[in-house]
């Protein structure tokens, strides 16, 4: 089943007289279930195409349709509850609440949402769990390493079940132990909880564990289909 | 909304320094605010009261200070039998400071009946009769007593008049609480042979049909060609002719009050914005989460209103207590202003320092709200 369509996508801004446009015209078609890694240099616009997807960057042209809504077409507002409700995000640099504890930061996004304490609470416990942070649930970030930091991201971003989760970056920052460590939790999310996974990142291991790798170059966008072919695409 | 008061107290905590550098800052000046308006409030209460509207005032012609007015006392009996005249009180009255003073001590005697009948007195200590027994008795008001320590049992000297306490008062008309009552002859005698039959002012009061100028008009009439010339004037406008210096000093320091609510204004606004700044990336990640643009500016309102208020309610709680246990009043030429602390007093502080804080809130609000979330995490920090 089509989650996400990308349709025509094109996104141009301008650096002083000179216009950028990093997404020209493309499509994409992300499906329930899936795990997709987007690939592509510095400046290309993978983190921008993530943004649009999660409904915090606008379209110059174009349409994103979500489950049917075509989400370049709602208000700030809308859009904000629309996100609330269908989007985990995963920032590369965990961007958690510095006076909240790991407990209040999975809780703050429950918080837009309509439910009992009680179920506020089975919620976020159940998500420390899966990232097993249950025994940090009362430290503050700055109690936490990088990789303890992000896995409470992960937690965050899971925590209202959302159609879709996008993570920018989410090793990035991160050693080789711990970006293994997030790696197999973000495969666990995917496989385990049968959460959809947009997953931007420059790291060809990384990228390696998702289900579908999509590279981002000039523009456009190709689908690695084997060892020796790229499928350019073209359609949504 | 209320869901998000654990973040907002929380990220107090996690700037303390900054907060309560700004709640102790707004906490001073709503402190002087609440002062200000306290001696506004005082004068207001003097000259505008209804009874003082009803109530004549005869003073000597061109006199100012009590020590100089000096009317014959059997201007009474004349008086009183005037049309509309319902009763006149003769009151001399002794004061150890004729200039403005915040420690004046003002001495009011009158016959003892009068007193009773005329002002609503309400004994905190000592008795009536106790008064009416003793030739040097004196009914102490609340305020002067509070500020020299005075009881029951006590004599004191004043500027060679020497009383003994046989009374402490209190009295809805605060200002009342800043005088020492006593008998009208003991006060006469206490000031020398040459005060005896001598009056300072006489109090007339009216019938509630009266024509109050026509009256003090009649008055002053009558005695134009007299031995002593009288000025009669509605207590209300007696008070404040007296104290027409004072008040332009008071309707100046209003200026003052509007200064403090400026600099709370500024005060606030300012920790509101650099929380701002320094948080252009949370309320990035906040929005991202799902925030509404509407409900970060609301919880950038809160927050500002938060300071504001308890800054606020610190410095008014502040100045009712000292303004409570101090009794402070000024006095000028035998008229005292009481800067008593008062309900309105405290509302209008709380309102101040909530309409200060809703507004210290609204640009930085702004600000936050209208940032696009990805400039907003693309901030450092």
């Amino acid at each position: 089943m089509t989650l996400v369509q990308v349709k025509n996508v094109t996104k141009q801004y301008a650096n002083g007289e000179e216009t950028i446009t990093p997404l020209n015209e493309v499509n994409l078609e992300v499906h329930q279930g899936d795990f997709l890694s987007l690939m592509g240099a510095s400046g290309s616009g993978k983190s921008t195409l993530l943004n649009m997807i999660a409904g915090i960057d606008e379209v110059t042209s174009g349409e994103i349709l979500v489950e049917g809504t075509d989400i370049t077409k709602l208000s700030r507002g809308k859009l904000a509850d629309w996100r609330a409700s269908h989007v985990g995000y995963i920032f590369q640099t965990h961007n958690l609440i510095p006076v909240l504890t790991a407990y209040e930061n999975v809780e703050m996004p429950l918080l837009l949402l309509k439910m009992s304490a009680a179920e506020r609470r089975k919620r976020v416990e159940i998500a420390l769990e899966a990232v097993n942070l249950t025994d940090r649930a009362t430290h503050y970030p700055r109690q936490m390493s990088g990789g303890q930091e992000q896995r409470v991201g992960i937690a965050r971003a899971i925590v209202a079940s959302p159609t879709l989760v996008v993570a920018d970056e989410p090793t990035g920052n991160l050693d080789d132990e711990t970006t293994e460590q997030i790696l197999e939790l973000l495969q666990r999310v995917n496989n385990e909880l049968g959460m959809t996974l947009l997953m931007v990142t420059h790291d060809i291991e990384a990228s390696e564990i998702a289900k579908r790798q999509i590279r981002l170059e000039r523009g456009k966008l190709t689908e690695r289909q084997s060892e020796s072919t790229n499928r350019e695409i073209t359609a949504a | 909304m209320f869901q998000f008061l654990p973040y907002l107290l929380k990220g107090f905590w996690g700037h303390r320094a900054r907060a309560m550098l700004t709640v102790s800052g707004t906490a001073v000046a709503l402190f002087v605010f609440c002062f200000v308006s306290a001696v506004q409030d005082g004068l207001l209460r003097l000259t505008q009261d209804k009874q003082a509207q009803r109530t004549l005032v005869v003073f000597q012609e061109n006199r100012f200070c009590p020590t100089s007015s000096r009317l014959p006392q059997d201007y009474t009996k004349h008086i009183a039998e005037l049309p509309s005249v319902t009763g006149v009180i003769p009151i001399k009255v002794v004061t150890n400071n004729c200039r403005a003073s915040l420690d004046a001590i003002v001495f009011q005697g009158m016959p003892a009946e009068k007193l009773r009948s005329s002002r609503e007195l309400n004994l905190t200590a000592g008795s009536w009769s106790a008064f009416e027994g003793a030739d040097d008795g004196a009914l102490v008001g609340q305020a002067v007593a509070n500020r020299r320590n005075l009881s029951v049992g006590k004599k004191f000297t004043i500027n060679e008049v020497t009383v003994l306490v046989t009374g402490v008062f209190q009295s809805p008309t605060t200002a009342e609480e800043n005088l020492i009552y006593t008998h009208l002859d003991f006060l006469q005698r206490a000031r020398g042979q040459n005060s005896v039959g001598t009056v300072t002012q006489m109090e007339v009061h009216l019938s509630d049909d009266a024509d109050v100028d026509h009256v003090a008009a009649t008055i002053d009439a009558h005695y134009r060609g007299g031995p002593v010339a009288t000025t009669t004037r509605t207590k209300g406008m007696f008070q404040a002719d007296t104290l027409a210096d004072l008040a332009e000093l008071i309707g100046f320091i209003h200026y003052l009050g509007y200064a403090c609510v400026g600099l709370v204004l500024a005060l606030v606004a300012t920790t509101t914005v650099m929380s701002v700044q320094d948080r252009i990336k949370e309320h990035g990640v906040l929005q991202t989460i799902g925030l509404r643009p509407n409900r970060i500016f609301r919880l950038i309102v809160s927050e500002s209103t938060l300071l504001s208020t308890a800054g606020g309610l610190l410095g008014i709680g502040a100045g009712l207590v000292f303004l409570s246990f101090t009794g402070l009043a000024v006095a000028a030429e035998g008229v005292t202003i009481s800067f008593r602390p008062s309900m309105d007093l405290a509302i209008t502080g709380a309102i101040v320092s909530v309409v200060v804080g809703v507004l210290a809130g609204i640009i930085p609000g702004i600000q936050a709200a209208r940032t696009k979330i990805v400039t907003a995490l693309r901030q450092a920090g």
